[in-house]
C-alpha cells in the first residue's frame, strides 16, 4: 500500500481550515467534523466498569497463586553507608524460609544512598515468618555522614552523596533545541528594561501514593516467567526480565497486568522489588508475592522532586515581556534522573536564559510525575507572570493573551474567563474584598505535546456469533484505555459496546506502549480504528460473496449491513447474521500504529482559573472552584476525559495545599512515610470542578486524539497560588501554600504597608 | 505466633468456618482465607480506607480489627452487595457516572457509602463528604463520587434523578454545557 495525499480538515468550534497530509502507507483519514460518530466523543460506561464495581477487578496484589509465598525487603536505616559485610546465613536457617537474596550480590549495590534503599530480600511461607528473617539478616554499615536537604547539600563542607568523582551539584542535562541568547544577552536585556521583576520560589517533593502500592507476583514454569505486575509498562517490565543485561534474563516473560491501581508515572518499571521478587520465586520454585507496604511506597518508589526557581522578567515601556532569566535548583534526591523545572515556555518571554542545577541528596530517587517539571515550573511562571501583570497594569489573563500565540489556548482563555465569572467575581484590586475570609481568582496555563506513535498494534478478531474481540498487551492504569480501544473499534464496525469485549494487560497481546508522557490513548487509538476498519472490510467482503452484494457499496450502521448511498438492500441484515455468514471461524486483524502526520499544531493547551476562600485569621485555603478549560485533541469517551481531568486537577490541589514529604534532617529518614501526615486531598476538601473540553481536530492521526492524563495537572497549583493573592494580596511564593505561610505572607505585607 | 484460631464468621449472609492465625487482621483473613479480595489493602495503617467493610451495618477499617474479634457479628465485603444478579443501585451509579478509574478505592468506598445510605436515606452533600472522609482515591477527583451515592440514594428513594450532562465544548462561544 502507498503513502496517499489527502486534504483535511483541523481545527475546532468553528474555526476550521484546509490542510493537505500525506498519510501513511495503509492508514485512514482522520475523523472529519462532518463525520456521524456514534460512540465516539460519547461517554458509555467503562469496559471494566462491573469488575470494578463489584470486587471482581484483581489487581496484582490480589493475586493468589496455588503454593505462593511472600516476599518482603530488608531496607536501610541510614541515609549514607556502605555496606561492608551482608551475612543471610542465620536469616536462611528461619523458620519458613525458602528463599533469601542480597542486594549487594544481585545489583552490586553496596553503597547506600538514602535510608529506606534495599538491602536483601526474603520469600517465606508467610508475611510473618518473612519479616522475622529480615530481622536475622547481619549487616556491617560503614555509616557515613549524610545531606537530605538542598542547601545542607550545596554546603562546601557538605557530605557526599555519591560515590567516587560524583559531586552533589552538577550542571543538568541542556535540554534538545538550538543555543538561544547568551546570558550577557539576557542580561543586557533585563538592565535595559524598564521594569525589573524578581523572586525566587520553592516547591516541595511530591510522591505518587497510588493507593495500589508497587509489586509483583512472579511464578515460574519451567524456564519462563509469569509476572503480575503492578505498571504502567507491561512491555517496560517484560523487557527487563528478559534482557541480558538485567539480573533475571528469562528465556520469555509473560507479563500480566490486567488491572493496575494507579500509577502517576511511578511505575514504569519492575523497580529492584520486581528483580527480587522474581529471583526469589526461581530460587524457591514457587510463586512469590512481594508488594510494598505504604512506607516503603513512599520512601522507594519516586516522587516528583523539589525546586527552588529563581526568576528575573523584564518588562518594556509598553508592559512587554523582554528579557527573562532562570536559575533552577532540583533534587531527584540520590537518583540518577535530572529535576528540572519547566518554567520558561508556555508564553512568549523575549530573550531567555536558564541555567538549571541538579542537586543530589541523601534521600530516595525522583521519578516521572504526571508532567514532570511541568507542576513546579509553571507556579513559578505564572506567579511572576502575575506579578508582572499587576506592575504592567494589566489584567493578567490580558496580560497572558498579549504573550501567547498558541492558537488553542487563546479561545481558552475567553471560555474560562466566562465560566469563572472572572471579571465579577475577582478583585480588581488584590486583597480588597471586606471581612477576615477573602475570596480571590487566579489563573494558570498549560502546555503539552502531541506525543504517541508507532510501536504498537491493536488485534480486532470479529467471531462468528458476532462479539468482537479488541486486544492489546499495555496496561488500563485507570485511564480507560480498555474502553477507548473499544469504542474505535466498535465506531468502525458500526456496533455498540455490548457486544465488545477488551482485553488489555497480557503481554501475549499485541505490542502496546508505557502509559507515560500521555501517549497511550494517541497511540493506541488510531491502530484500533484501523484494525476495526479493516475488520469491516474483511466482513463486507464476507458478506458480499455470500449475498452476491457489491462489497464496496456496503457500510456497517448500528448493528446493520447497509448501503453507503442511504438505499435499500435487497433484505435486512444484522451485524450478528453477517458476522453467521463466514465461512472461516473468524476474521482476525492485527493493525500497527502507522506514524504521525503533520497536523495543526504539535501541542495542546490548556488554561485553568481557580476560586480560592482564604480565612486571613488562620491561613487556611480552601479551593472552591476549579474552571478547568482542557484540550486533548478529539474526545473519545466524554465520561472517561473528564474524569482525567479531575483526577489531574485533585493531584493538583494537593499539590498547592497540602501535599510535602518531610525529612529529618537529624535521621535522614522521611518522617511522614504514611497517608496520614502525607496528605493528599481528601473527600472534604475537593472543589467543584468545571471541566471544559475543546473539541480539537488535530490532524496528526486517524483520531486526532492527544494524551490527557498530564496537562490537567500543570496548572491548578499555580491557579490557586494566584487566587490566594488575588483574595489577599499577599503572595505565597512556596508550595504547599500552607496555613502558616500565608500568615507570614499577610504579616509581610502588613510590614510593607 | 503460630496460634490459630478457628471461627465460624458470617460473612454476606453465609456462614464461613475459617481457621487464622490468631494475630490475623480481618482484613488478612477475608482476603487470604476467605478469598474475598474484594476488600483492598492500601496501607495497613487505617490510613486510606481502601478495607472498608461493614460490621454489624457499620463502616470498619478492615485493617485495624482482628478477625478473632468477629465471633458473633455479621460482616458485609463489596462480594455481598449485588442483589441477585443486579447491581446494588450505588454500583450501578459509580459504574454509570464512571465514579471507579483505577477502581482501587472503589469497594472500600462503596461499603461506606452503604453504611451511610443505611442510616441516612437522603444526605446533603457534605454528610456525605463527612462519611466518606477517610476514604481516598488519587484518581477520580471525589466529585463523581459525591455524584454517585446521591443519584443512588434517589434511585433508593424512589425518585429519577438523571447524572449531571458532560461538558464537551464543539465551540468555544457555546455558552451552555453541550452534549
Ligand atoms: S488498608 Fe485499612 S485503612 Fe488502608
Ligand atoms: S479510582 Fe483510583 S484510587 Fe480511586
Amino acid at each position: 500500500m502507498q503513502t496517499s495525499e489527502t486534504t483535511i480538515k483541523v481545527g475546532y468550534g468553528d474555526n476550521f481550515k484546509e490542510i493537505k497530509v500525506i498519510l501513511p502507507a495503509g492508514d485512514i483519514p482522520p475523523y472529519q467534523p462532518e463525520d456521524k460518530l456514534e460512540l465516539i466523543g460519547k461517554s458509555p460506561n467503562r469496559a471494566d466498569a462491573f469488575a470494578k464495581v463489584t470486587g471482581r477487578a484483581k489487581y496484582t496484589y490480589d493475586q493468589q497463586l496455588p503454593g505462593m509465598i511472600f516476599g518482603r525487603i530488608l531496607r536501610s536505616p541510614h541515609a549514607n553507608a556502605d555496606i561492608k559485610n551482608i551475612d543471610l546465613t542465620e536469616a536462611k536457617a528461619m523458620p519458613g524460609v525458602r528463599a533469601a537474596l542480597s542486594y549487594v550480590d544481585v545489583f552490586g549495590r553496596s553503597a547506600i544512598r538514602y535510608a529506606g534503599q534495599g538491602i536483601a530480600a526474603i520469600a517465606a511461607d508467610t508475611e510473618q515468618q518473612a519479616e522475622d528473617a529480615l530481622a536475622a539478616i547481619r549487616v556491617d554499615y560503614d555509616v557515613l555522614p549524610f545531606c537530605v536537604t538542598k542547601e545542607a547539600s550545596m554546603k562546601d563542607t557538605a557530605p557526599q552523596v555519591g560515590r567516587g568523582d560524583q559531586e552533589n551539584v552538577v550542571p543538568a542535562r541542556r535540554r534538545r533545541g538550538g543555543r538561544g541568547p547568551s546570558v550577557e544577552e539576557v542580561d543586557a536585556a533585563l538592565k535595559s528594561a524598564e521594569t525589573v521583576i524578581e523572586e525566587t520560589f520553592n516547591t516541595q517533593v511530591q510522591t505518587h501514593s497510588p493507593l495500589e502500592t508497587h509489586g509483583v507476583v512472579c511464578d515460574w514454569n519451567g524456564v519462563d516467567l509469569v509476572c503480575y505486575a503492578s505498571t504502567q509498562a507491561t512491555f517496560g517490565v517484560q523487557r527487563e526480565m528478559t534482557s541480558g543485561r538485567g539480573s533475571v534474563k528469562a528465556a520469555s516473560a509473560k507479563v500480566l497486568g490486567e488491572f493496575v491501581g494507579g500509577g502517576f508515572g511511578s511505575k514504569f518499571s519492575a523497580g529492584s522489588e520486581g528483580v527480587a521478587c522474581a529471583l526469589l520465586a526461581k530460587d524457591a520454585g514457587k510463586p512469590v508475592h512481594l508488594m510494598l507496604d505504604r512506607r516503603e511506597e513512599q520512601t522507594d518508589a519516586g516522587n516528583r522532586p523539589d525546586a527552588k526557581q529563581n526568576i528575573k522578567l523584564g518588562l518594556n515601556k509598553d508592559g512587554e515581556i523582554v528579557a527573562y532569566k532562570v536559575k533552577n535548583w532540583g533534587t531527584p534526591g540520590s537518583g540518577g534522573g535530572g529535576a528540572g523545572a519547566n518554567n520558561d515556555s508556555i508564553y512568549n518571554l523575549g530573550l531567555k536564559h536558564k541555567e538549571e542545577l541538579t542537586v543530589r541528596t541523601n534521600c530516595g530517587g525522583a521519578r516521572a510525575l504526571r508532567a514532570p517539571g511541568w507542576p513546579q515550573g509553571v507556579f513559578a511562571l505564572e506567579s511572576i507572570m502575575d506579578m508582572a501583570a499587576e506592575k504592567a497594569g494589566v489584567d493578567p489573563i490580558d496580560f497572558r493573551r498579549k504573550h501567547d500565540s498558541h492558537p488553542i489556548r487563546i479561545a481558552q482563555y475567553g471560555i474560562a474567563r466566562e465560566r469563572s465569572e472572572w471579571d465579577t467575581k475577582r478583585n480588581v484590586v488584590a486583597g480588597s474584598g471586606k471581612g477576615t475570609v477573602k475570596t480571590g481568582l487566579g489563573i494558570g496555563s498549560s502546555l503539552w505535546f502531541q506525543r504517541g506513535g508507532r510501536g504498537a498494534a491493536v488485534r480486532v478478531v470479529i467471531h462468528k456469533n458476532g462479539v468482537v474481540d479488541v486486544r492489546n498487551g499495555a496496561q488500563d492504569i485507570g485511564t480507560g484505555t480498555r474502553t477507548i480501544i473499544g469504542m474505535c473499534a466498535a465506531e468502525e464496525l458500526g456496533i455498540d459496546m455490548s457486544n465488545v469485549r477488551t482485553f488489555i494487560g497480557n503481554t501475549d497481546d499485541p505490542r502496546g506502549p508505557g502509559s507515560g508522557g500521555s501517549t497511550t490513548a494517541p497511540t493506541l487509538t488510531p491502530a484500533a480504528r484501523l484494525a476495526g476498519f479493516r475488520a469491516k472490510e474483511a466482513l463486507l467482503a464476507v458478506v458480499a460473496e455470500a449475498k452476491g452484494w457489491k462489497a464496496e457499496e456496503l457500510d456497517l450502521q448500528t448493528a446493520q449491513v447497509v448501503r453507503k448511498d442511504g438505499a435499500a438492500l435487497p433484505e435486512k441484515l444484522s451485524f450478528n447474521d453477517a458476522c453467521g455468514l463466514m465461512v472461516e471461524d473468524n476474521i482476525d486483524i492485527t493493525e500497527d500504529r502507522r506514524p504521525n502526520y503533520d497536523g495543526f499544531t504539535g501541542t495542546n493547551a490548556g488554561v485553568q482559573i481557580a476560586e480560592v476562600e482564604v480565612d486571613t485569621e488562620t491561613g487556611q485555603v480552601r479551593v472552591k472552584k476549579i474552571t478547568a478549560v482542557s484540550d486533548c485533541g478529539k474526545v473519545i469517551n466524554a465520561k472517561l476525559a473528564e474524569s482525567q481531568v479531575r483526577g489531574g486537577v485533585i493531584g493538583g490541589v494537593g499539590y498547592g495545599l497540602f501535599e510535602r514529604r518531610i525529612m529529618d534532617r537529624g535521621e535522614g529518614r522521611m518522617v511522614n512515610a504514611n497517608l496520614e501526615s502525607y496528605k493528599v486531598v481528601g473527600m472534604a476538601d475537593c472543589p467543584e470542578i468545571d471541566v471544559v473540553f475543546l473539541d480539537v481536530y488535530m490532524g496528526h492521526n486517524n483520531t486526532n486524539v492527544m494524551g490527557l492524563g498530564e496537562p490537567p495537572k500543570v496548572a491548578t497549583a499555580a491557579a490557586i497560588a494566584n487566587a490566594v493573592y488575588n483574595a489577599t494580596g499577599a503572595r505565597v511564593t512556596s508550595l504547599p501554600i500552607t496555613p502558616r505561610r500565608v500568615l507570614e505572607a499577610l504579616a509581610r505585607k502588613e510590614k510593607r504597608g | 505466633m503460630s496460634n490459630t484460631t478457628t471461627l465460624t464468621l458470617r460473612i454476606n449472609d453465609e456462614d464461613v468456618t475459617v481457621a487464622f492465625p490468631t494475630h490475623h487482621t480481618l482484613l488478612e483473613v477475608l482476603r487470604e482465607e476467605c478469598r474475598l479480595t474484594g476488600t483492598k489493602h492500601g496501607c495497613e495503617l487505617g490510613e486510606c480506607g481502601t478495607c472498608t467493610v461493614l460490621v454489624d451495618g457499620k463502616p470498619m477499617l478492615s485493617c485495624l480489627v482482628l478477625a478473632a474479634e468477629m465471633d458473633g457479628h455479621e460482616i458485609r465485603t463489596v462480594e455481598g452487595m449485588m442483589i441477585g444478579n443486579t447491581l446494588h443501585p450505588l454500583q450501578q451509579a459509580f459504574a454509570d457516572l464512571g465514579a471507579a478509574q483505577c477502581g482501587y478505592c472503589t469497594p472500600g468506598i462503596l461499603m461506606a457509602a452503604e453504611a451511610l445510605l443505611e442510616a441516612n436515606p437522603d444526605p446533603t452533600r457534605e454528610q456525605i463528604q463527612e462519611a466518606l472522609a477517610g476514604n481516598l482515591c488519587r484518581c477520580t477527583g471525589y466529585i463523581k463520587i459525591l455524584e454517585a451515592v446521591e443519584w443512588a440514594a434517589a434511585t433508593q428513594r424512589g425518585e429519577d434523578t438523571p447524572p449531571a450532562k458532560e461538558s464537551i465544548y464543539g465551540s468555544p462561544h457555546a455558552a451552555t454545557k453541550g452534549e
